[in-house]
């Protein structure tokens, strides 16, 4: 950074820069400015928050004089008021007073955060220096997007994946292509060849129809049949080989195009998925590659074999009769030029039938699986009645599309019997005039040329339809291929033995930009501590964990383990080191085996049932008919939800992690049920860190401490006797909680009497 | 669980207080001050359901409809969302083009001219059945088209291939 410098995140407006020159105080130097978008009012205008070493200057024409100035020393409170799609800075003057002084959209809201922490910081009178290594900071992650497209990099400064392999789409799939080229290149000779066959049947009907069959040649037509026989037999033989080969190649290009698709799905951090429904993204693995598949091998086969054949006769027309093959060549003109047109109509209806489609598949993927839940709340109508609202929208659009598909087709087959029947007419004057040397056999071989060269004329025509189609879907798939995925900066870096201390230093997120999820979390637990997260719903506990498990990195602040901060340690490493239990625990379509070895694949027998026994999930596996063999469905088919939960928690036994993350493990069993994975989870945890959030507090009788998050920040945190002492929420949250359970107990007892 | 206070008509008088803030009279003359006005559902039903929050964010009273209340009620009230929710109108459509995976546009809105970048035409540009559509630009700003239909043909031109 340049010290001499302000730091600044767009050109300095006019005004600003005039205020700047000219009512600055001796000494007084600007640090930093945030460049806003939105004026006071309402409208976009440029807006300047100018920090300089005394004061806060902020230049609006809708302040009195042009800008609002106030001394560090004068602001009692900062606060930012992040509304919907913009958000406001106002001061508390130690006047008491408040103003409004600036306003902005969210383009430069992290911006505005620092800076309102940074006036306040430098009021109470910490250290300007130290104030503006956090500044400088933020400034620095604001610049850690490319320049070009927008996206977040990797590092600051490093090179955007997207704008690097940038190139052409055709270039960028043609990797796929390129092993299979030994195999497309026979194909590509086999088409050539089979293509050059075609091209001699329509030589030979004109000696048949001029020479042979007038002058009763008996031998010549046995020879030419023969001839034409051959021809045809070879033809099949290159044609069905090559097909063949052409499959090969084909199933390969799709396999390998899948493969990565799916493996860069696995890799793609968890915002991706916010943002993306699972739906679509089946929908670019199955659906798209299978375009793209059938477009290469269109690219790669079909547009050499139709260029060669269209050559080829065109030269022979040109040899046969040069005046037929002008006349020929006229309806050529109108086909390109409707082909253009229909590429441009037909080009947003291919966008559009697939965001219906993908629609669809949503619904599909939403309610197949959650088929229990559908059909628990009565809802199989409603769900068949949105499936059908979305089907009938994917129907309309494609329907409309049907209109330009089927309608240009049809037009371009009526230029092209006109250009034959321009041929008949034409030629046919000419052989009964005898003009031009033009003979019946001559016209009937032309005829057939004719016939022959609209074929490529046709295919070239609609190669746009398949080109825009093909483009769509390799934009989606693209989407994938080419998206960050998760960082993993400390790749390799396998600590020998983690010991299991956490700290969170100054942790900040938001999911969007809309709200902060979580707000100065300063947190720090020892190894070997059973640790309870408290709160009520939407309070900010999950996300603490999502977090530590690094589903989002794109945090303020630090997470450190033992010391090193976690995006620093190997991901999948860090990862294996933590056993992570749900309150939903997912099972795989899978023995139960496999689903408790999924963790550790080449796990031992018997330390698989030697977890399974840990979390109390041995004796109920003994008495499925299959045993640990039992398949299991998509969410667990057959086993009751304890059941699920107990393998769950062998899965996390298996891995023997250093660290045990429990997200409300409990909350959705008995009370029976409860007990026991009670039991199995105190075996588990002895000697490692762990984090158990819980709604019910009686699971956290083992805690040794406990941290109630509230609205994203944590307000308390203690011993469950310190918590009770402070009579704070905590406190409250017990007492509610202890009221419920009384009240259930005793309806319970009098439904017992 | 409290009873929730519905405001159905004229039984309060509800007062601009400042920058998107209000203050509440119920009619049995019960006051509450400095109340900030949220729509419950921002996209689907911009004037129905609108919830009045105190300064802990808790909600006091919820408007059911806005066109019910009285009109100074009204006039204050929406004076604040207009202040809270900042989703420019967007009139016409001065460029569009494809830069690097970006699709780039540069805008007329009631607020001005603007220009904003949309990461993913998929998931960031949403065209409900109503003919509104709605933009969240690559900042999570967010924009809208009142009715697609109504937009000049140059702009409709330009949008078409997003919709």
């Amino acid at each position: 950074m340049d010290d001499t410098k302000p730091l600044i995140n767009k050109a300095m407006p006019d005004d600003a820069r005039g205020w700047a020159e000219n009512q600055l105080c001796d000494g007084e130097t600007v640090l930093f400015a945030v460049v806003g978008d939105l004026s006071l009012f309402e409208k976009y205008a440029a807006s300047t928050l100018l920090i300089t070493s005394r004061r806060a200057v902020i230049v609006d024409e809708n302040h009195e004089n042009g800008f609002f100035s106030a001394a560090f020393s004068d602001i009692e409170k900062v606060s930012v008021k992040r509304m919907y799609g913009n958000a406001r800075m106002n001061f508390t003057m130690k006047s008491g007073e408040e103003v409004t002084v600036f306003r902005y959209t969210y383009a430069v809201a992290d911006l505005c955060d620092v800076a309102a922490a940074f006036i306040e910081a430098v009021g109470r009178g910490e250290d300007q220096g130290a104030q503006m290594e956090i500044v400088a900071s933020a400034y620095e992650k604001k610049m850690r997007v490319c320049p070009k497209c927008g996206r977040t990099l990797l590092r600051p400064g490093a090179e955007c994946i997207k704008c690097q392999s940038k190139g052409k789409i055709v270039s960028k799939l043609l990797k796929y292509v390129k092993p299979q080229f030994p195999l497309l290149l026979t194909a590509l000779l086999m088409s050539m060849a089979s293509t050059a066959l075609a091209l001699l049947p329509p030589s030979l009907t004109q000696r048949l129809v001029d020479d042979v069959l007038p002058n009763g040649k008996m031998q010549s037509l046995v020879t030419i049949v023969l001839m034409l026989f051959g021809s045809y037999v070879i033809g099949t033989l290159l044609n069905g080989f090559r097909n063949f080969i052409l499959r090969i190649s084909g199933d390969r290009i799709v396999r390998y195009l899948r493969n990565d698709v799916y493996e860069k799905a696995q890799h793609l951090p968890m915002k991706f998925y916010d943002k993306t429904s699972t739906g679509s993204v089946i929908n670019r693995i199955s659906g798209d590659t299978n375009t793209l598949q059938a477009f290469m091998l269109r690219i790669s086969q079909e547009i050499v074999v139709q260029a060669f054949m269209l050559v080829g006769i065109i030269i022979i027309m040109f040899i046969k009769d040069w005046k037929l093959s002008l006349l020929a060549l006229c309806p050529v003109p109108l086909v390109v030029l409707g082909a253009k047109y229909f590429s441009r109509r037909i080009a947003p209806f291919y966008r559009r039938i697939w965001k219906r489609w993908a629609a669809v598949s949503s619904v599909l993927t939403d309610t197949i699986p959650c088929v229990r839940v559908v059909k628990s709340f009565a809802g199989e109508e409603r769900a068949a009645n949105k499936f059908k609202k979305y089907n009938d929208e994917w129907y309309k659009v494609d329907t409309s599309s049907a209109k330009i598909t089927s309608t240009f087709p049809a037009v371009v087959s009526f230029v092209v019997t006109c250009g034959s029947l321009l041929i008949w007419g034409v030629g046919g004057s000419w052989v009964i005039k005898g003009t031009g040397g033009l003979t019946p056999g001559l016209l009937v071989a032309f005829l057939s040329y004719v016939s022959m060269f609209y074929g490529p004329v046709n295919f070239f025509a609609y190669l746009s339809d398949s080109y825009q189609g093909a483009l769509a879907s390799a934009e989606r798939v693209l989407d994938i291929l080419d998206a960050e995925p998760e960082p993993d900066f400390g790749k390799g870096n396998c600590p020998d033995k983690i010991e299991g201390k956490i700290e969170f230093r100054n942790v900040n997120f938001s999911f969007d930009r809309a709200k902060k999820t979580l707000s100065d979390i300063n947190l720090t637990i020892e190894p070997g501590d059973i640790v309870g997260i408290v709160g009520t719903t939407g309070s900010g506990k999950s996300t603490l964990i999502n977090l530590l498990m690094r589903f989002y990195d794109n945090y303020e602040g630090e997470i450190l383990l033992d010391g090193q901060n976690i995006k620093d340690i190997d991901m999948a490493y860090y990862r294996s080191k933590i056993g992570y239990v749900q309150q939903e625990p997912m099972m795989f379509s899978d023995t139960i085996f496999n689903n408790i070895a999924y963790g550790v694949p080449d796990a031992h027998v018997e330390q698989v049932i030697n977890a399974a026994d840990v979390a109390n999930a041995h004796d109920f596996i003994i008495l499925q008919p299959d045993g640990y063999d039992s398949m299991l469905g998509e969410r667990g088919v057959g086993l009751s939800g304890g059941e699920r939960q107990r393998i769950s928690i062998a899965r996390a036994v298996l891995k023997n992690p250093s660290i045990l993350v429990f997200d409300e493990a409990t909350a959705s069993v008995d009370s029976e049920t409860e007990n026991q994975i009670q039991e199995a989870i105190e075996r588990l945890i002895s000697g490692r860190t762990t984090l158990m959030i819980a709604h019910r507090l009686s699971t956290l009788r083992k805690a040794n401490k406990i941290v109630v998050v509230d609205k994203g920040r944590i307000i308390e945190c203690g011993t469950h006797d310190e918590l009770m002492e402070l009579k704070g929420k905590f406190y409250r949250l017990i007492q509610i909680q202890s009221m419920s359970e009384q009240v259930s107990k005793q309806k319970a007892e009098e439904n017992f009497e | 669980m409290n009873d929730r206070l519905y405001i159905n008509a004229d039984e309060a008088r509800i007062t601009y207080r400042g920058f998107a803030h209000v203050d509440l009279e119920m009619y049995d003359g019960r006051r509450f001050e400095d109340l900030e006005p949220r729509r419950l559902f921002p996209l689907s039903g911009l004037t129905k359901y609108i919830t009045l929050l105190d300064r802990d964010m808790k909600e006091v009273a919820l408007i059911r409809d806005l066109a019910a209340i009285l009109p100074e009620s009204r006039e204050a009230v929406e004076k604040c969302l207009d202040e809270y929710y900042m989703i420019p109108k967007i009139t016409e459509i001065l460029e569009r083009k494809e830069k690097n995976g970006l699709l780039k546009y540069r805008v007329m809105t009631n607020y001005g001219e603007r220009a904003f970048d949309v990461r993913n035409r998929h998931s960031d540009i949403k065209n409900l059945y109503d003919g509104r559509v709605l933009f969240r630009d690559s900042d999570d700003n967010r924009y809208e088209i009142p009715d697609v239909t109504k937009l000049d043909k140059k702009s409709w031109m330009k949008i078409n291939i997003d919709l």
